[in-house]
């Protein structure tokens, strides 16, 4: 018979409950949490919300090209991270980088463009290129650079190496083990991740457009500044039905390849 | 029988150490009788030690036939695995010979060593196939060695190559398979298939390592039939370790005993008694 488990142990799990109780007590202090100001401010919000409608449906024209953008900055981010991230993932697995100088140079801007987050790219890319969509696609493209070089080599690192030493062993050249074994066996994964990244760079892009790197982020903060609260209310809902369709079209094509 | 394969130098290097695929198959025709007879694996003096000073093969002798089969029975540490790692270039020996072909492949490393292997094909425990490709492209795969060229390693296999490749499908019994994903067969098919993939290398020798382990006795019995048929008909020299002695005495010409990395016997098959095989499985201290 199994032993019983020991007061001590019921003592630990009193302990930790206490530990995590205090935890997130002391987040109420740091954050100054007042609940009485959210009673107090509903009508502050019930009167932003009855201007804000009906939505300025006379908007929708004039803010497509705001939308295309928007997608546009997604679409860029996303091929330009892809296409970067893939050999830099190749030299950062640890299965099958060539050399281990290779190895540590990919990890460290791996690590680099994925710590920097893309809001604070769009600020340095903003100041370079200045204001539009362009640095907003740059910021994107690099912190996906970083994101999914990342996920990229962990997925090569897990992949079966058994088809990759059976190849080997047939007299095949690194380049043909390459192509028939690596890339068949991790294309699907990859495929999915940048699906879930196009995903991601969407919503990211709405919110690059506040430091004025285009799209309906720009146009939100636009319409919020000149207290156009209609126009905000019908560019939330185009936000709404593009991060919905977005998200449903990215999960069905990758249960599509995966 | 189908003779779309044939293993006796169907490849041929030329003098710059390149694979001559044609020139080999005009050579195969005219060398075919001789091809049948004859060493193809000659290991002699055998001996591994490790960096930590573990001794694990000491001085092996093995010549295999061409249309022989062999099997290499002994416990987990007998030094069947080492002695296959060797075989193929994993392990260098500490000393000894391995004679493939003509050439000694303990003394070759690099480009060398892998031409020098390419007359050697292997089948493990596992199948190894990239599950997402259709049987026939892993079958494919086999021929990579000889096509070392851009166009192979974007995936255009010659068509004369396809067609030899459906012919080595057609031969372990599962052309009709040849377009299905090879994540979808179960172990018996998808260790044929590797059989297929082996045998379009066109290899003179073909290791087997533990290829039916992980078989129901179905399955196994099946693809040891079929490495039978491929030294009886097609006169491949196998060398195929197993664990499985019952299989072994009925499939194999030769059963070597390895214990503690020492030759304890290579006997034909039906002169080896359960006895001496029992002892290769007892412990020093029993």
């Amino acid at each position: 018979m199994p032993p019983r488990k020991s007061s001590l142990h019921t003592a630990w799990l009193v302990f930790a409950a206490i530990v995590a109780l205090a935890v997130f007590g002391q987040t109420l202090y740091v954050v100054q949490a007042r609940p009485q100001d959210l009673v107090t401010g509903a009508h502050g919000m019930a009167d932003i919300i009855s201007r804000a409608l009906p939505p300025a449906y006379d908007q929708f024209v004039p803010n497509l090209w705001p939308v295309l953008e928007t997608i546009d900055l997604a679409i860029f981010g996303t091929v330009f991270g892809v296409l970067m991230a893939f050999p830099l993932a190749i030299l950062a697995a640890s299965n099958v980088t060539p050399a281990r100088p290779l190895y540590f140079g990919a990890r460290a801007l791996i690590g680099i463009t994925r710590a920097v987050p893309d809001l604070v790219w769009a600020l340095l890319f903003v100041t370079a290129v200045g204001l539009g969509p362009f640095p907003g696609a740059l910021a994107l493209a690099v912190h996906s650079v970083g994101m999914l070089g990342r996920l990229f080599a962990e997925v090569i690192e897990d992949m079966d190496m058994g088809p990759v030493e059976a190849l080997t062993l047939t007299g095949a050249g690194r380049l043909q083990v390459f192509t028939h074994a690596v890339v068949p066996g991790v294309l699907p994964s990859l495929l999915g991740i940048s699906l879930f990244r196009f995903d991601e760079n969407l919503r990211s892009s709405l919110i690059l457009g506040f430091v004025g790197a285009g799209g309906i982020g720009f146009q939100l903060l636009t319409s919020m500044n000149l207290f156009q609260y209609q126009t905000v209310s019908l560019l939330l809902i185009i936000t709404f039905a593009l991060v919905a369709c977005a998200e449903r079209v990215s999960a069905y094509l990758r249960s599509k390849v995966t | 029988m189908n003779t779309l394969y044939s293993n006796a130098d169907a490849f041929a290097l030329d003098d710059s150490g390149h694979t001559n695929v044609e020139g080999g198959r005009q050579a195969t025709v005219a060398a075919n009788s001789a091809a049948r007879t004859g060493v193809r694996l000659a290991v002699r003096d055998l001996a591994m030690r490790y960096p930590n000073g573990h001794t694990a093969l000491t001085n092996l002798n093995l010549a295999v036939n061409a249309g022989e089969m062999v099997v290499v029975l002994g416990s987990n540490g007998s030094g069947k695995s080492t002695f296959m790692k060797c075989v193929v270039g994993l392990n260098r020996p500490t000393n000894g010979s391995i004679e493939v072909a003509g050439r000694d492949l303990a003394q070759l490393s690099g480009k060398d060593l892998r031409i020098g292997r390419l007359p050697l094909a292997i089948i493990s425990q596992n199948a190894n196939l990239v599950k997402r490709r259709s049987v026939l492209a892993n079958v494919c795969c086999g021929t990579l060695g000889r096509h070392r060229t851009w166009a192979t390693a974007l995936g255009r296999i010659p068509k004369s190559e396809i067609e030899s490749s459906l012919g080595f499908l057609d031969e372990v019994g599962l052309l009709h398979l040849a377009h299905q994903r090879a994540g979808t067969l179960s172990g018996g098919q998808a260790q044929r298939v590797a059989v297929a993939r082996a045998l379009a290398q066109r290899p003179q020798v073909l290791l087997a390592d533990e290829p039916v382990a992980s078989l129901d006795p179905e399955a196994a019995d099946e693809v040891m039939q079929l490495l039978r048929r491929l030294a009886t008909d097609d006169g491949l020299a196998i060398v195929c370790v197993l664990h499985q002695p019952e299989l072994a005495s009925r499939y194999a010409d030769r059963l070597i005993g390895l214990r503690r990395g020492r030759m304890e016997f290579d006997q034909p098959a039906s002169a080896v008694s359960s006895r001496q095989i029992a002892s290769l499985y007892t412990s020093e201290a029993a």
